[in-house]
């Protein structure tokens, strides 16, 4: 039911699994009802499917998988609009545990970075992850304090939150740094974009096939199809761009294991490429959002049609964990210093060659 | 709705980085020689048989031609690789161009052994040039609409009509022409009837005018045939099968990298022309053209893959070509919105060229409305 979509290194049986999971669970009713918190149904199966813990490694205690599954998963989570913290634990929360050697909390979790302004879930999670310039650590909800909170244009929840309340500061462990952490968010975000974007393109077809005005459906006027084919090409285009971001983010690890630097170096480009998706994913929204409503009409902007479940959090996910703005000048500046000689031989780097990935 | 466009999984083998290392040395070469400047739109513009000639005897020509016409039955990717290097690299390749990426394939699927051994190795050799034979005075979108005609003679046929925008016809020795061998009015569907002809450019009743850019460029041209004979073995495939083999070719001819990377020398030299310290809104726009780059030449990967595995990626082509020939056309936009005219010649002829060239790039091999229309198509909404 996908206009593109890139699984030929993912388990089919994953996928069909996590498709037939959010398809039940995911339905609008349950979307709206869940708003200013999560679902506990659909966490409950994604927790005991073992679905929120793919990505993260079996001996840190998630379900094993590769960063390909974990994106795969997260990408159908955005296109279902699934109104729960998945890409919190699996993609974000989870990897600083792992690299951390923190043992991976079961429920939801929130990721604290730096001074813990406006925290993505805070107000729903269990447990939180704290990313600061010193150090991780993992703390409990009874141990942090929560300051102001609100939703997201979805209704995703949000919150300061201080950790170093009652109890004093945690105990730090050395772990990714807020910068790559905050990087990890934005590739997840670009993730859940990607998905979500096909969604609207996707739910603009069907629309352009029933609703019928001048005798005949709408989808036979060349103005809205020339429309839904920009829309399937900008959701091609921001599926291939955090594709891309998987894949050099993923061989860039299998080369650390393998023994390569670790260094600053590699965490340089994994920010590029992760930028590089962010930039794209959120610029997409813009275009996506604003022909999937034209398209619509009055019933899509209205809080009866599915549409907004999905516009809203595209337009929520491209602001969180930095702006399309943000990350193209992220990704200028570092190109800018490098030169131009220098520029084409980060582009074809892009995705990287078969070998790179094979273990990624 | 079904699951109608797909884009299977990117990665270029890893057998392709020792052909991008060579054709790399060789360009670094070539340019600290001075065998040619950097120019943007160099596939279509750039023609230079010498620069072509030293290609074809270095082996980055036909890669993927058989053995016994001239090639190394190399993979297509091999020469994706190959290809992509020589446009970033802004080197002169409008000579071989067209012959090299369809023309040649086109002969070895179609043409009878006689015309393969007269024709593709001199491709191979980079040696042998053709342009393309489409569109017509009233013909352009509508290319079934074409009024060219061959009739059939005693050894052949003579040709008779007008083909226009055919690029470098005044440099290039044969076209590949469509033409209708039985007229439409008494073909079965207005899609029957055609034929495709290797056809002379230098034979006797070829005039070739020149259509003037308005840059004052001469790469187009009238091509006008009056009773042009054809040789029987000039006849490309099965006569009145004209129009299925035109299209089977456009997945290849649509979503080469040439479609992403027509100016990519500008957006190189945007980036050493902004300074090592942008401000942070040049950087923002010289971020998001790279992004932008970097997932179309994703998508132009995954149909070379899926091309060289034996499908027929058409509207994912479609698609990729709408995308990547818009970002061409961005490119200069905003190279001259960061840096004012008189930064430097180099620079300003860069952007020059690629602002007279931006709107070919949404016109040539199919329009961007077109393309839409194919992929809205496969959507399920027409």
């Amino acid at each position: 039911m996908t206009m593109s979509i890139s699984t030929s290194t993912v388990d089919p049986l994953l996928l069909e699994t996590i498709e037939a999971m959010l398809a039940d669970l995911c339905q609008p009713e349950k979307v709206g009802a869940a708003e200013g918190g999560l679902d506990p149904v659909l966490w409950k199966a994604l927790t005991e499917s073992g679905m929120s813990t793919v990505g993260v490694a079996e001996s840190a205690g998630g379900s094993g998988g590769t960063l390909r599954d974990a994106a795969a998963i997260a990408k159908a989570a955005g296109r279902h609009a699934a109104p729960v913290p998945l890409t919190e634990l699996s993609l974000i929360g989870g990897w600083v545990c792992e690299q951390a050697g923190l043992a991976l909390p079961s429920g939801p979790v929130a990721v604290v970075i730096g001074d813990g302004t406006r925290t993505y879930w805070a107000p729903v999670a269990e447990s939180f992850v704290v990313v600061t310039e010193a150090g991780v650590a993992l703390v409990d909800r009874a141990d942090a304090t929560l300051g102001r909170a609100g939703v997201n244009y979805a209704g995703e929840p949000w919150a300061d939150v201080s950790v170093a309340g009652t109890t004093g500061p945690p105990s730090l462990v050395a772990g990714p740094s807020p910068a790559m952490v905050r990087a990890r968010g934005a590739l997840a975000r670009s993730l859940l974009m990607a998905g979500a974007l096909q969604q609207a393109a996707e739910l603009s077809v069907q629309y352009c096939n029933e609703r019928e005005q001048f005798g005949r459906p709408i989808g036979k006027f060349q103005v809205l199809q020339q429309y839904l084919a920009q829309m399937a090409g900008e959701a091609a285009a921001a599926e291939a761009a955090a594709d891309n971001a998987v894949d050099v983010v993923a061989a860039l690890a299998a080369a650390a294991g393998a023994g390569a630097a670790r260094g600053p170096a590699a965490a340089g480009e994994a920010i590029r490429i992760i930028a590089a998706a962010k930039t794209v994913t959120g610029r997409a929204v813009g275009t996506i959002n604003r022909l999937a409503h034209q398209i619509h009409g009055a019933i899509g902007y209205t809080d009866e049609h599915r549409l907004q479940y999905t516009t809203r959090r595209l337009w929520s996910w491209r602001d969180e964990h930095g702006t399309e703005a943000e990350w193209a000048a992220t990704l200028g500046r570092s190109l800018a210093a490098a030169g131009g000689a220098a520029l084409w031989t980060a582009i074809t780097a892009w995705p990287p060659a078969a070998t790179a990935t094979a273990t990624g | 709705m079904a699951n109608r466009l797909t884009f299977p999984d990117a990665a270029l083998p890893a057998s392709t980085q020792e052909i991008r290392a060579r054709v790399r040395t060789f360009l670094q070469d070539e340019l600290a020689k001075g065998s040619f400047t950097p120019r943007v739109d160099t596939w279509l513009s750039g023609h230079d048989a010498a620069f072509s000639a030293k290609l074809g005897a270095e082996g980055f020509l036909g890669l993927t031609y058989p053995k016994q016409y001239g090639g190394q039955e190399r993979s297509a990717l091999d020469r994706f690789v190959v290809v992509e290097e020589l446009l970033a690299t802004g080197a002169p390749i409008a000579a071989h161009w067209i012959a090299e990426r369809q023309s040649g394939p086109s002969i070895l699927k179609y043409g009878n052994d006689a015309l393969r051994e007269e024709i593709v190795p001199g491709i191979a050799a980079g040696e042998i040039y053709f342009s393309i034979g489409m569109s017509e005075p009233d013909s352009g979108s509508d290319l079934a609409s074409i009024r060219s005609t061959a009739r059939k003679v005693d050894g052949g046929w003579v040709v008779n009509g007008t083909k226009v925008w055919t690029s470098q016809a005044h440099n290039n020795q044969y076209f590949i022409v469509l033409v209708r061998t039985t007229p439409a009015s008494e073909s079965s569907g207005r899609h029957n009837g055609m034929s495709q002809f290797v056809l002379d450019l230098r034979a006797p009743g070829v005039q070739i005018r020149p259509i003037r850019l308005l840059s004052g460029h001469h790469h187009f041209n009238e091509v006008v045939m009056t009773d042009v004979f054809v040789a029987d073995y000039m006849l490309l495939g099965v006569e009145g099968n004209g129009w299925s083999q035109v299209i089977g070719e456009l997945a290849y001819e649509r979503s080469g990298p040439e479609r992403i990377l027509s100016t990519y020398p500008l957006l190189a030299a945007l980036v050493d022309a902004v300074g090592p310290d942008p401000s942070a809104e040049a950087a923002a726009e010289l971020g998001t053209l790279v992004a932008r780059m970097a997932a179309l030449r994703r998508l132009c990967i995954s149909v070379a893959m899926s091309l060289d595995a034996g499908r027929s990626p058409v509207t994912e082509a479609a698609l990729v070509k709408d995308l990547g020939t818009q970002l061409e056309g961005e490119i200069p936009e905003v190279a001259r919105r960061l840096v004012a005219p008189g930064h430097n010649e180099a620079f300003d002829q860069l952007v020059a060229d690629s602002v007279l060239s931006a709107p070919g790039f949404t016109l040539r091999g199919g329009t961007n409305e077109i393309l839409r229309g194919i992929v809205a198509r496969e959507l399920g909404v027409r």
